[in-house]
């Protein structure tokens, strides 16, 4: 079980660097929808255990509810707002992607150092998900400091929830159903409330480069 | 004292060599005969400095004390220490002398009449001999004098040509920088002096303080590590090493630099005692950042000397990886580990030591032969020279670590080195030692890519330039010196045993783990393996079963496609059937990829002059590439032109011209030493 | 005895069956292009005919565009006799290190490299300057590799590697080894020259980098050279297939049924990669060359990362 659990993590940490190094657009929201379909199976795991042990449903319900909403209605979402960009491939970095992937991975070693300090979490499986997992966090958060066009900011904030939510269930083994479903609203509106804003300014500015927001410095 | 023992050998060596020197006066008006008397007592002499060493090596004596001189005068006595480590080291110098004055037999046929001789040559005797010192010195003040020696001379040998204003300036950043590393070296020693009361280095350190300690050896360290040429100290290595004569270079390249890693076992391992780990981190760091650096800027280099200048900068990176990791294991405990890494080191000294003088030794054969060190007007040399091609071919294998020659040997032997420190088990260091190994890999692999290059473009093709068409084999002296180098080279990668055995003594001196324990496994008389562990390598084997196979596929060839049948014909030119020289690969094309893939470290500046009025069709077309080095321009330059606005203020407040000032300063002197001995 | 009966399987097994993965591929590729293709067979009939025909030399050219053939197949050859094809049958006394291993294949990228050169040609020596590149940038991750598996299993030999990852028994797959094959495919894929990072089949010089450094090859000399090509693929294939799919605890049968019961399992497991690799060469393309970097650097975050994998839980 731990064993499936540690292969788990480690694909999603495998998923994380695969985004940093795509440049399409429809790429990112693949990747953003293989990530979902791993958090899935691991919730669905995380379900099947505690409906064994304890009888309850509450991850099983909240790996439906994922299965919903990041597998199918978020991708959809997304491919519909950005199907009337111009540039699907993003040309312009601030640095290279071998630069990128390598910084991923000094952020991997940077989360390992921080976590061995905490005690309670020393024992080798739980220690190698939860680290793994994290790493995904700082990934997300990288991926957004690192592109340039509007779509890089809300996939990176949505791998950062797909990379909370996983760090959050391996370390408890659970969650309370509450929070999850009240993460879950914020993100969905979060989504909703980008996407709209993405399409008016591709309708006014004709680019989603939020570079040009510096345009307006006086 | 009998006849062939060491110290008797060692007193015999140090009397040819002077000797050779004085030949060298005597006949300064021959000048051929006193090149051949001169070099062939200078080989005498590298032949009973070996003789001395290996008698110290094999038969296992005592380390022994001579004192050759000594005064009432204090500290003026020589004192020779002769030890494990001295003794390699003096192994290492001799073998190299030996094979660099049989060169230079040959090489020095061009001076004859052109240049002064006799005082090239005495310098050159005067230059190994204070190396030779340098490894024998029993105290820091004979130590010191010999190192002061060592540069100044060198420095000579260096501007010897110096109608040419680079080799000019070569000379000047050379000597600025050794001296005020020396002077580094003299405040340790003078540290070391203050307190222990005596600059013998067979007394122990324990009297020295923690963090006094900590200061020697950041003092040692800038002060060798800018002798050994590591980065970011390493300026001078790449202007200094192409300047020079060809057996200079082979000499400054193969054993001048390595007395930098002497000082540092001695004095760090052998004197301090491995103390603090931190040491070791800050040696690996160092090494890792000089051979990548270094690896680098040999990659685009189209000077073939300064290529393997650069390759000098980074071979030094992976000696300071090696003590680097005996530091580190030494001071976590792990003697195996560490007694592991002093023997790669030790081995990739020697051995580098005799393909790097090889190479030198084969491009300054390259330099006589065409008067050119530009590899964009070579090529075509190998039918040419065919002799020196082959030698160099097997100098270019020996260090791209190639198999089965002795690059190969101690490129491995630092890899077990690398795998075995992780047992030591810290996180931290465990990163750090995968970066190392990740970083020794990808150096390996660009000097493979920068040989490839060097031989590939000057050797191979067709010639680009008259001075390429014109060449003639060199003389044979030069050959013999070379050849002897590479067959030694492949004598230690197919049997590597024969080297391991002689470290023995060195390592359990220095860290009482003698290496016969590490070498498990008995050696089979067919493939001669060399077990370190559960790990074995065997060259021999490897070279035997690749023969066999060739044989057999000649035969399998012969069986099924009948004799061997070519047709000599142009090569494939697209029909185009007008194929120059130029429309070769350059080697500026060569390493474009490389370049662009690190455009971050190698920046380059291109230019581009179009001459003639019609925009598509220019009547011709300059383009110019300007690699400078982030490091001189950032770092180096600002620091120089700080200090020359300084002393230009300086300059007139302190030699004022008159003299009274001078006469009040001498006065002021006079009368505060006085106060500070009432004082005292 | 051992050592004798050892390298007659491994050359039967590797020498032997090495063309057969290249017409494995070739019909594959032909099969989801909705065509016949080449027999299977087909490379050993083109070797054959080329071992018939003489050699066209340039004039140019000197002693070490003849040898390097030689040199090229002899090094793949002993380098395949290192890497054994079944775990139950191992030499007593040939030692084998793999960083011994990659550096015998350094030996003949070396000359062919200069081989390339020899002829005065610009297609030799872009392939040359680029094949360089390349193996400076996968080269790391290759050390980093062996070096995860070499604490894993506390040696750096061929041997002791994979009988520490055969005796893992079921889980062979984990965090560690799942990162390690992906990194090894891709230093697979770049030592073989095939799709994503060098196209086998073209002549297009903005696309060749191993075909640019063969180009002047004809007769024996490129029948030596594809052969010894070949038997480089299927050496690394075989180190993966035994290292990273050990089936080894499936067999449960001593003795020689054992033996051929796990020689069937390798042909499988073999036939799996192939496939494999057929596959992504139908679906990827081949990537602009200074992408290449990218996934070298991909190579070695995967590698480091299996490292970090092993090193975080303290056992594998």
């Amino acid at each position: 079980m731990e064993h499936y659990l540690d292969l788990l993590s480690v694909l999603m940490l495998l998923s994380a660097i695969m985004l940093v190094s795509h440049k399409r657009i429809r790429s990112y929201i693949r990747t953003f929808r293989l990530q979902a379909i791993l958090i899935a199976v691991i919730a669905g795991f995380m379900g099947f255990e505690s409906l064994m042990t304890e009888g309850s449903i509450d991850i099983l319900v909240i790996c439906v509810i994922i299965i919903a909403l990041k597998v199918v209605i978020i991708p959809m979402l997304l491919h519909k707002t950005f199907a009337n960009v111009e540039d699907v491939v993003e040309k312009d970095f601030y640095l290279n992607i071998p630069i990128l992937i390598l910084m991923s991975c000094v952020l991997v070693v940077f989360s390992y150092f921080t976590l061995s300090g905490i005690s309670g979490l020393a024992s080798g499986h739980v220690n190698l998900q939860v680290v793994n997992a994290f790493s995904v966090i700082l990934i997300g958060f990288f991926f957004m400091i690192s592109r340039k066009k509007a779509i890089g900011q809300i996939i990176g904030y949505l791998v950062m929830e797909n990379g909370i939510f996983v760090t959050a269930i391996f370390s408890t083994h659970g969650m309370p159903f509450i929070v999850d479903i009240g993460i879950f609203i914020d993100m969905i509106t979060a989504v909703l409330i980008m996407g709209v804003m993405v399409v008016q300014i591709n309708e006014k500015f004709d680019s989603i480069n939020i570079n040009n927001l510096r345009n307006l410095r006086g | 004292m009998g006849m062939f023992e060491s110290d008797s050998l060692l007193c015999l060596t140090i009397i040819i060599y002077m000797t050779a020197a004085l030949v060298a006066l005597v006949f300064s008006g021959q000048q051929r005969i006193s090149i051949l008397l001169t070099q062939g007592l200078c080989m005498l002499a590298g032949l009973s400095g070996a003789a001395s060493a290996l008698v110290f090596l094999l038969s296992k004596e005592e380390a022994f004390h001579l004192n050759l001189f000594s005064s009432p005068i204090p500290f003026l006595s020589v004192d020779i220490a002769f030890d494990g480590l001295a003794a390699f080291f003096l192994l290492v110098l001799s073998m190299l002398v030996f094979c660099v004055s049989l060169y230079s037999i040959g090489y020095l046929s061009h001076y004859i009449g052109n240049r002064n001789v006799c005082a090239y040559q005495i310098l050159y005797v005067l230059f190994i001999l204070s190396m030779l010192l340098v490894f024998v010195a029993g105290n820091g003040i004979l130590f010191f004098m010999a190192w002061e020696a060592m540069a100044i001379v060198s420095y000579f040998l260096v501007v010897f040509e110096s109608e040419n204003p680079e080799t000019r300036k070569a000379g000047l950043i050379y000597i600025v920088m050794t001296n005020v590393s020396a002077a580094l070296v003299l405040v340790a020693l003078m540290l070391m002096y203050q307190y222990t009361g005596s600059f013998d280095l067979s007394h122990s350190a324990e009297q020295i303080p923690g963090n006094i300690k900590n200061v020697m050896f950041v003092l040692f360290l800038i002060g060798f590590g800018t002798k050994g040429g590591i980065a970011p100290l390493h300026v001078w290595l790449p202007r200094a090493h192409p300047a020079a004569p060809g057996p200079i270079s082979a000499l400054m390249s193969g054993i001048m630099i390595k007395t930098a890693i002497y000082g540092l076992l001695r004095f760090l391992l052998d004197y301090l005692g491995a103390g603090h780990a931190w040491w070791g981190y800050v040696l690996l760091a160092l090494g890792i950042f000089s051979a990548v650096m270094g690896v680098l800027y040999a990659f685009i280099s189209k000077n073939i000397k300064r290529m393997l200048a650069h390759s000098s900068v980074e071979n030094m990176g992976i000696l300071f990886i090696g003590v680097g990791i005996v530091l580190v294991s030494a001071a976590g405990g792990a003697k195996e580990v560490a007694a592991l890494a002093l023997m790669a080191t030790l081995l990739h000294c020697f051995f580098h030591a005799i393909y790097k003088g090889s190479l030198f030794l084969s491009v300054g054969s390259i330099h006589f032969a065409t008067h050119t060190k530009n590899m964009e007007e070579l090529g075509g040399l190998i039918k040419r020279m065919p002799v020196t091609a082959v030698l160099c071919l097997g100098g270019a294998l020996s260090i791209a670590a190639i198999v089965p020659f002795s690059g190969f040997v101690s490129e491995w032997l630092m890899y077990q080195s690398i795998f075995s420190s992780f047992v030591l088990g810290q996180a931290g260091l465990n990163i750090l030692l995968i970066i190392t190994a990740a970083a020794l890999a990808m150096a390996a692999a660009l000097s493979a890519g920068s040989m490839i290059k060097l031989y590939g473009i000057s050797f191979l093709g067709r010639p680009r330039s008259s001075f390429a068409e014109s060449a003639v084999e060199v003389p044979k002296a030069m050959n013999a010196g070379i050849g002897i180098l590479v067959s030694l080279s492949l004598l230690f990668g197919l049997f590597p045993r024969i080297a391991v055995n002689l470290l023995n003594g060195i390592v359990s001196d220095l860290l009482g783990v003698p290496i016969k324990d590490q070498l498990t496994g008995n050696v089979l008389l067919v493939s001669f393996p060399l077990h370190i562990n559960q790990n074995a390598i065997s060259p021999a084997l490897a070279l035997g079963l690749c023969v066999v196979v060739v044989l057999l596929t000649l035969l399998f060839l012969r069986g099924i496609g009948g004799k061997y049948s070519q047709r000599i014909y142009g090569t494939w030119d697209c029909g185009f059937k007008a194929l120059t020289p130029r429309m070769q690969y350059s080697g500026r094309a060569f390493s474009k990829p490389i370049k662009i893939v690190f455009r971050m470290f190698i920046k380059s500046t291109r230019e581009l002059k179009l001459v003639g009025d019609a925009v598509y069709h220019p009547e011709s077309i300059e383009y110019n590439v300007k690699t400078e080095s982030a490091l001189e321009k950032n770092v180096y330059l600002p620091f120089i032109r700080g200090v020359s606005a300084l002393s230009e203020k300086l300059k007139f407040m302190i030699q004022t011209g008159s003299v009274h000032a001078y006469l009040l300063y001498i006065f002021a002197a006079v009368l505060v030493l006085m106060l500070y001995n009432r004082v005292n | 005895m051992s050592t004798i009966t050892y390298l007659l399987l491994q050359i039967v097994m590797i020498i032997l069956l090495a063309p057969l993965v290249n017409g494995v591929i070739g019909k594959i590729k032909a099969l989801t292009q909705k065509r016949t293709g080449a027999p299977v067979l087909q490379m050993y009939f083109d070797l054959h005919k080329l071992m018939q025909k003489s050699a066209v030399v340039s004039d140019v050219s000197s002693w070490i565009f003849r040898v390097t053939p030689y040199i090229v197949f002899g090094t793949a050859v002993v380098a395949a006799m290192l890497v054994p094809v079944s775990v139950r049958i191992l030499p007593d006394s040939i030692p084998g290190d793999m960083i011994m291993l990659f550096y015998i294949l350094a030996l003949g990228r070396f000359f062919i490299c200069l081989a390339a050169l020899d002829t005065g040609s610009a297609f030799g020596g872009m392939g040359s300057s680029r094949e360089v590149m390349i193996s400076s940038l996968i080269e790391p991750s290759v050390i980093v590799v062996i070096f995860t598996l070499g604490l894993i299993s506390k040696s750096t030999s061929v041997f002791i590697i994979m009988e520490t990852m055969a005796q893992r028994g079921s889980s062979f797959i984990g965090p560690v080894t799942i990162l390690l094959f992906l990194a090894m495919l891709m230093i697979l894929i770049a030592e073989t020259s095939r799709i994503p990072i060098d196209d086998p089949a073209t002549h297009l010089e903005l696309t060749m980098v191993h075909e640019a450094m063969i180009l002047e090859y004809s007769g024996r000399h490129l029948a030596l050279m594809e052969f010894g090509a070949v038997i480089k693929q299927m050496m690394l294939m075989t180190l993966m297939v035994n290292i990273f799919l050990p089936l080894e605890s499936f067999v449960t049968v001593a003795g020689f049924p054992g033996v051929a019961l796990s020689l069937l399992i390798y042909l499988g497991k073999m036939l799996v990669l192939t496939v494999i690799i057929a596959l992504i060469e139908v679906n990827t393309v081949k990537v602009r060359f200074f992408s290449i970097p990218n996934l070298a650097a991909l190579s070695f975050i995967l590698a480091f990362l299996g490292f970090m994998q092993y090193f975080v839980l303290g056992r594998s």
